[in-house]
């Protein structure tokens, strides 16, 4: 317990506020004129139902009815009486003036707003002890973004998404839950349809899902071993009873990058690859003939000479202003009582940013969800869909090419003839260069049955029939190429061809899931108070995966892209081939008790196996357990009429990581590493790691307490937890102390790490309605922070520099303060061997007057933020709507290497931002950014940058055209148009010249050349009918 | 009801079908479908084959993405990719020289990670397969006929390997057994003399069994044979007489060496190559007798040289990914037709070599064509243009003012590009790298004899080399002795040997590197007035080395995470 109070107030300020809050709830008092009794009934079985809550609507004055399920209660006689239970639904009565009123209560079916779904089944919000955040499909339509699992970026708390990449159809995402936990694999599973299923979500059709789920916590323990980094639970929709309804909605946007660094304009490229030059031939007194002559840089400035003296905004040239993006929905649904049915179609075309560039990417989304109720008691399922991916895009055009590009370049000629460019990459050419066509379709299938065994009342039996298939065909096809190139001597435009052969790889691969499982459950109500519900499965899973690949060149034309139109000479043709299966067989089951929906408990479980680990380790057992406390629904609380709910939550669970490479327990050998001898192949084999005979799961130990709060009758919320989790068995390599005379090739990951992880999450949420005016407020804020236990450290020379202690990713910098601005500062302070003046002063940490790998020290943060929020607000007036959502984080840092590679031999184009103010001969007191090709004795946290932002995420408007308008149509249901905005406006704190997001996580260093995520414009009209 | 209880009973029939359909017991059976078992491997003949295979990878050859002359004065390294510039300005130490071919993976493009400088890890985890080898050659009952012939080329791989240590860190820890994960083991360094000493017991157990020689176009050419031991031994003993390892200038080590040599001259069946630009182009399987050991390639096991190394004309990266060009310094000591050196040592230019530096490149040793490509040169039937116009706005399409894809330097490496046949990133260039040769072992010999005071042997050995027919260099005069033979000696080992990876250990041995390696790294610009044609040349220092080598850099430090790992493991002096 007081772990607990240590995790809730770790400085004990916060106890006295916890104290008047509690206080607070004290308040109450009204008057009455009559008195009005009768009885409480169960609807199912007429007995008397004791214990609910008789409120008068809109106070505090309320009753319980006693054990014959009679009450008694004095109000006005144009009162209300709401009679309420948890588990049923709640009745408003019209007192009227009547004496004496009975009322039957009747289980609640579960309604969605209240129900979440949680591993292998539904729970009520209202009794819900694990932490799970959740999300509606309709929330995730408000971004248009084509990718589904950026649009969950700052909406759940505890979930973090950075979407690194724009390229369309390729975006990179980096997806965690509550930080990491790892130094291995810290992707959250991912669950759809009940089914583990990777690489769909983000191409999810994102009207077809009905709501996702992210359980943080020990529930996720019924997930076993692959569990620890979170679970995130994605629904489609279902079809519902009653009448077909048609929805049609069609969404036209056009694309730019959210952020393209300035890049330096040719003159100022110039200057700085002359002051390079410069200090690279020794800062010679006399005699320095710089590449650029003044007049050169004079011309380049002017424009007067756009052939020899090209100033290429490169940027400008290679992308396209304004990128179409379409997006066209259509979806029907409903059914009777036996059957319903779903039908949906999602198309989507998205184009490159690129001109010239066939960079397409197309995608069809279709659904067919069937639930036929074959009897009373059984009803069977069928939820098929299926993702067509088409992608074309050719190697030519990247942001590298683009951006590095030297702008002293030509990219276009005057008479519209294109020049090579970069390496003879100019982004211009890449429709000449060849094509890469991938066309990748997912199939998904789930086939359910449920039984409701009808002589025992609660007791049902599920199963589960899924097959998944993956078929993705590669095809990428290079030829040579054409272009022209100004001929200084001639003053021609020689055409020029490059020497590569016509050439073509198919790659085809195909992967395959099965997985079944079974359930039996059953639900029982003993005695109105005590409820059971308990559930126990098995299942099991098998996937294979194959590939085979084709490769001919020298191509008689490239007219035939197929393989056979390839030359049939031996050297010219080639091929490969792979396979891997893997298997997964457990148990699971849960157990859920509540009294009186007061106390609540839940014990879940899983006994998990996975053959990638050795026989003996095999098998794992997982439990978790969570209990809560209505608090709102102690006596004490009946009078607090503004205290809708309050719950105190804690929960303990155990769960495992397994994502590792498969079969570290064996020594195993793979082909490859071949060798020659007399002129001819030989084949060989080797080893890549030792094996690790006693290889196992990773463990995660997941402690969370949280309490929430719903006030004024749904007018404000607020959820807050703190969670600490410790991880153990963590696989790491010993690589770190094991010398490398043992000559081992790489090491075994062994389960030797141990880490923590602590943090908290607050949501917070506000509605109200004044007269037509209504509007939500909701925001969240979720911290989290690793600390290595212990991890292997080869014992470093200096205290600051262990990781242990640290947080996962931090990484290892040279202290920068400034640089040296004058010779006398250089001479004055200790530097490393190569620095010069105009250079990022180094600081000596441990003053023993030499500057080297001793003077590093242990950065306390990474690039995984440790704080990210969303703020969500919605609008709505008559038939207008105006939704906002702001997303951000903070406390994450990164180092951008590529950012100082600047005046360098390779010609590569830099950033205006790492121009501006650097040191120079003639600017040497003022200058803050160090010299051209400048020295640093190893990465120095000078760029080491703040990644702090806030993002306006996505801003909707709306407006619904008013019925009356419609019902003369007699068809038309309802019509919204709206116009939408997403990624709309970013403030970062330091990391201006480039979107703030976009840089790869860990402390491998960052890079502005990727492909920048983009914004959207976009209008829409939906219509129901 | 009866109706329920019928529905009831087709209902569990068919849900007791589906388990036992689908519920497999042994669904965590799974066997790899990628790799092969340890176990498999030690029982089938054909793969201990190809384990033994494998393990000549332990011996990295030189085409690398980063040539090795790129780290010295052969080279201007236009771009300071992966680690470049640790070399190239001497700044490497204990905590950076893991980066510069630290790592284990021979398949990394950036050479980062193959072993071919730091080659610490690289060499260990060879030397530890190899153990392993031996240990199972030993054990096993399987009939392998060619076990010993294994065994023997394992060993001479394993001296091989360690002879790359020890020119790089001096005396190194002798691993000889197998280690498995867990074994507690103190490793110290051996001393020089130690590893030299086991070098030398490897090579003879392995020359005891090792044929002496295969013919070029043998289907077994390019493995390890009685010459190519002797070849190893000739160069080991080289190194240990060597300034640097041998303080005392002990006398009877450069017998050692001259021995070495002179058994594989006398013995040895190899000659000269006629074609000294031909022998660069040559792939195993072509006939010849100069190459003693070589690392062949074929068109799907190939190297990307001539890509990583020319210029824009061909499609290729030179200024780039290989980043550099010939320097000017290697250009300045290319003799001239007469024999003489064009610069005097100090600096000058020798008025008696006839050398006018406006005409830089005329009447010079014909190995200078052969190697290096350079304005005027022809090549695949192509004029190279490397000038500038004298305002500026004009230049030749090879010139580094059109794209950097062109080396600075205005030059271009020859060697070990094909006059002939395809050239493109999709045709992998089957070159072989040259390991030992003739040619070398008659410089080793001359070195070591001149060391012992026998010039004329020397002066004999020298003359061989330079009078290969498409060479045909004059003799050495007699006049010529004492230090200024050295230098020739050193010279005509820079020259004949140009690239083939020798430069950047030769100046460290001879402990010349705080010259060499202190000297900026110039090229020659070329001007040409556009109304005349005429071309001016002008030096220009391209980087600036002053004050970067310290004397304790002869030798690399081991990475200090390493010495950290290993207490009893001395750093090396000076670091």
């Amino acid at each position: 317990m007081q772990q607990i109070f240590k995790i809730l107030w770790p400085d004990r300020k916060g106890f006295p506020a916890v104290l008047m809050f509690i206080l607070l709830l004290g308040f109450s008092g009204y008057g009455q004129e009559i008195t009005v009794s009768g009885t409480v009934t169960g609807a199912m079985d007429g007995i008397p139902f004791p214990g609910v809550n008789v409120i008068q609507k809109g106070t505090s004055n309320g009753v319980v009815t006693n054990m014959d399920g009679e009450f008694s209660i004095q109000v006005s006689p144009e009162a209300v009486l709401v009679f309420s239970y948890v588990g049923f639904k709640e009745q408003e009565v019209q007192v009227n003036g009547r004496n004496q009123i009975d009322v039957q209560l009747a289980e609640d079916l579960e309604s969605l707003d209240d129900v979440i779904v949680v591993g292998y089944g539904t729970q009520k919000k209202a009794t819900l002890t694990g932490s799970v955040s959740n999300i509606k499909g309709e929330d995730l339509m408000k971004s248009q973004a084509v990718n589904v699992s950026t649009s969950l970026a700052g909406r759940l708390p505890g979930l973090s998404v950075n979407q690194r990449s724009g390229a369309p159809g390729n975006e990179a995402l980096d997806i965690t839950i509550r930080g990491v936990g790892t130094f291995g694999d810290n992707n959250p599973l991912i669950i759809i349809d009940g089914v583990p299923r990777e690489g769909v979500l983000e191409r999810l059709n994102p009207a077809d899902i009905e709501s996702i789920s992210v359980l943080k916590d020990g529930s996720a323990a019924i997930y076993g071993a692959r569990a620890a980094n979170g679970v995130i639970l994605v629904t489609t929709k279902k079809g519902t009873p009653g009448e077909t309804k048609f929805s049609l909605s069609y969404n036209y946007g056009i694309t730019n990058p959210t952020k393209l660094p300035d890049m330096m304009d040719a003159a100022l490229f110039a200057e700085v690859y002359n002051e390079a030059e410069f200090y690279r031939q020794g800062r010679p007194e006399t005699g320095f003939e710089p590449f650029y002559s003044q007049e050169a840089i004079e011309r380049y400035r002017d424009g007067s000479d756009p052939i020899l003296y090209a100033n290429t905004n490169w940027p400008a040239v290679a992308l396209r202003d304004n990128t179409p993006q379409q997006r066209l929905n259509f979806q029907a649904s409903g059914g009777s009582e036996k059957i319903t049915y779903l039908l949906s179609y999602a198309g989507l075309k998205q184009e490159g940013n690129f001109i010239n560039q066939p960079d397409n990417y197309k995608q069809h989304n279709i659904r067919v969800n069937v639930q036929a109720a074959l009897t009373d008691d059984l009803t069977v399922g069928a939820n098929i869909s299926g993702i067509f991916q088409d992608r074309e895009n050719s190697t030519g055009a990247d942001f590298v090419s683009t951006l590095q590009a030297n702008p002293t370049l030509v990219a276009v000629y005057p008479n519209g003839l294109i020049a090579p460019g970069r390496f003879n990459n100019n982004p211009l050419l890449s429709n000449r260069t060849g094509l890469n066509t991938t066309s990748n379709i997912p199939i998904n299938s789930t086939f359910t049955a449920s039984y409701e065994v009808p002589f025992l009342k609660g007791l049902a039996l599920d199963a589960s029939f899924n097959y998944d298939l993956r078929n993705q065909f590669q095809k990428n096809f290079s030829q040579p190429y054409e272009f022209h190139q100004y001929n200084v001597q001639t003053e021609e435009y020689d055409l020029r061809r490059t020497e590569d052969p016509v050439q073509l790889t198919n790659i085809y691969f195909k992967e395959t899931s099965v997985l079944t499982n079974f359930r039996i459950s059953y639900k029982t109500l003993i005695a109105y108070d005590h409820s059971i519900d308990a559930m126990l499965g098995t299942e099991q899973q098998k996937r294979a995966f194959s590939s085979a690949s084709a490769y001919r060149r020298n191509f008689v034309s490239p007219a035939i892209r197929q393989i056979d139109a390839g030359s049939t000479d031996p050297d010219d043709k080639n091929n490969s081939g792979t396979a891997w299966e893997n298997a997964y067989n457990n148990f699971f089951g849960r157990v859920n008790y509540n009294f009186k929906s007061k106390y609540l408990l839940e014990f879940v479980f899983r006994y998990d196996g996975s053959p990638i680990f050795p026989e003996g380790n095999r098998y794992g057992f997982f439990p978790g357990v969570s209990a809560g406390w209505r608090i709102s629904k102690e006596n004490f609380m009946a009078d607090v009429s503004w205290v809708d709910e309050l719950k105190l939550r804690a929960s303990y669970g155990e769960m495992g990581n397994d994502r590792v490479s498969p079969y570290q327990f064996m020594q195993t050998f793979q082909f490859g590493n071949n060798y020659v001898f007399g002129g001819s192949d030989a084949p060989g084999i080797y080893s890549s790691t030792l094996p690790n005979a006693n290889i196992t799961w990773e463990v995660s130990k997941k402690f969370d307490v949280g309490l929430f709060a719903e006030l004024w009758d749904g007018l404000f919320s607020a959820d807050f937890t703190v969670f600490k989790e410790k991880r153990s068995n963590l696989l790491l390599q010993r690589s770190l102390s094991v010398s490398h005379l043992f000559g081992f090739p790489a090491l075994p990951s062994e389960n030797i790490g141990e880490v923590e992880n602590s943090g908290f999450e607050l949501q917070l949420s506000h509605q109200h309605s004044v007269g037509d005016f209504n509007y939500a407020v909701g925001g969240n804020v979720a911290y989290a922070k690793s600390n290595i236990i212990f991890m292997d450290e080869v014992p470093p020379a200096e205290p600051y520099q262990t990781q242990t202690g640290r947080p996962i990713g931090s990484g290892l910098y040279y202290k920068s303060d400034g640089i040296f601005n004058t010779q006398e500062e250089l001479d004055n302070y200790p530097h490393g061997q190569g620095a010069q003046v105009g250079d990022i002063k180094v600081l000596d940490l441990n003053n023993d007057g030499q500057i080297n790998g001793d003077d590093r020290y242990r950065a306390n943060n990474s690039a995984i933020p440790e704080y990210v929020f969303g703020l969500s607000t919605d609008f709505s007036y008559k038939g207008f709507d105006l939704a906002l959502f702001f997303q951000g984080q903070t406390n994450a840092y990164i180092n951008d290497g590529t950012l100082n590679e600047f005046g360098l031999q390779d010609q590569d184009n830099a950033t205006v931002f790492r121009a501006t103010n650097r040191w120079t001969v003639d600017n040497q007191l003022g200058a803050t950014m160090p010299r051209a090709n400048d020295w640093q004795p190893g990465t120095t946290d000078f760029f080491l940058y703040d990644a702090t932002f806030v993002r306006l995420k996505n801003l909707e408007i709306g407006y619904t055209l008013p019925a009356n308008l419609l019902s003369g149509t007699g068809i038309l249901e309802d019509i919204r148009i709206y116009a939408n905005g997403t990624n709309l406006y970013t403030w970062a704190k330091e990391i201006t010249y480039m979107d703030p997001e976009m840089v790869p996580s860990g402390d491998s260093g960052g890079t502005f050349t990727n492909y920048p995520p983009l914004r959207v414009l976009s209008v829409g009209a939906h219509i129901n009918f | 009801m009866k109706k329920i209880e019928k529905k009831i009973s087709k209902l569990l029939i068919v849900m007791s079908v589906l388990l036992g359909v689908s519920c497999e017991q042994d669904i965590l059976e799974i066997e790899p479908q990628d790799r092969i078992v340890e176990n498999a491997v030690w029982n089938d003949a054909n793969l201990i084959r190809a384990y033994h295979t494998e393990l000549f990878n332990g011996i990295p050859h030189g085409f690398s993405i980063n040539l090795i002359g790129k780290y010295t004065d052969e080279m201007y390294n236009s771009t300071p990719c992966c680690g470049a510039n640790l070399f190239a300005l001497n700044t490497y130490n204990p905590d950076n020289i893991a980066q510069v071919g630290g790592g284990t993976n021979l398949n990394d493009f950036w050479a980062i990670g193959n072993g071919y400088m730091y080659n610490w890890d690289h060499a260990y985890i060879y030397i530890r397969k190899i153990n392993l080898f031996l240990e199972k050659m030993e054990e096993t009952d399987i009939n392998l006929p060619d076990k010993d012939l294994w065994i023997a080329e394992a060993k001479f791989i394993r001296a091989y390997v360690y002879f790359n240590l020890i020119e790089r860190f001096g005396g190194v820890p002798i691993v000889d057994e197998v280690y498995d994960l867990g074994d507690e083991v103190v490793f110290k360094r051996n001393t020089f003399e130690e590893v030299v000493a086991f070098i030398e017991q490897n090579l003879g157990e392995a020359k005891a069994v090792l044929p002496v020689k295969y013919g070029s176009t043998d289907r077994d050419y390019g493995r390890p044979t009685g010459d190519a031991a002797q070849a190893l031994l000739s160069r080991v003993y080289l190194y240990a007489a060597s300034p640097l390892f041998n303080s005392g200038n002990d006398q009877q080590k450069w017998q050692k060496a001259a021995d070495a040599a002179e058994a594989l001259i006398n013995n040895g069946d190899y000659s000269l190559y006629p074609d000294y630009n031909g022998l660069f182009q040559l792939s195993q399987g072509d006939p010849q007798n100069e190459t003693i050991f070589s690392r062949g390639f074929t068109s799907t096991n190939g190297q990307n040289f001539p890509m990583d190394y020319l210029n824009r004309r061909f499609g290729a990266y030179g200024g780039w990914w290989g980043s550099g060009g010939p320097s000017g310094n290697l250009v300045n000591d290319y003799e001239m037709l007469n024999g003489e050196l064009p610069f005097l040592e100090n600096g000058q230019v020798n008025p008696a070599s006839g050398y006018d530096p406006q005409s830089a490149f005329e009447n010079r040793d014909p190995r200078f064509n052969a190697t290096i490509i350079h304005d005027g040169s022809i090549f695949r039937g192509i004029e190279f243009e490397m000038w500038i116009s004298e305002d500026g706005a004009q230049w030749g399409y090879d010139s580094y003012k059109e794209t950097g894809d062109n080396p600075r330097p205005n030059t271009v490496i020859k060697k070990f590009v094909p006059e002939e046949g395809t050239i493109n990133w999709e045709t992998p260039s089957t070159v072989q790298w040259i390991h030992f040769r003739l040619a070398e072992i008659y410089l080793n010999y001359a070195e070591a004899k001149f060391e012992l005071g026998d010039e004329a042997t020397a002066r004999e050995y020298l003359n061989k080399v330079r009078s290969r027919q498409s060479v045909d260099m004059p003799d050495i005069p007699e006049t010529v002795s004492g230090e200024e033979l050295r230098q020739r000696i050193y010279n005509e080992r820079r020259i004949e040997l140009a690239f083939e990876g020798h430069r950047f250990f030769d100046v460290r041995r001879w402990e010349i590197a705080d010259e060499v390696e202190e000297a900026p790294i110039t090229t020659i610009d070329i001007y040409k007035d556009m109304s005349t044609g005429d071309k001016r040349y002008v030096e220009v220092i391209l980087l600036d080395r002053s004050g970067t080598f310290q004397e304790h850099q002869s030798l690399f430090p081991i990475a200090q995470d390493e010495i950290q790992r290993n207490p009893e493991l001395t750093q090396t002096p000076g670091y």
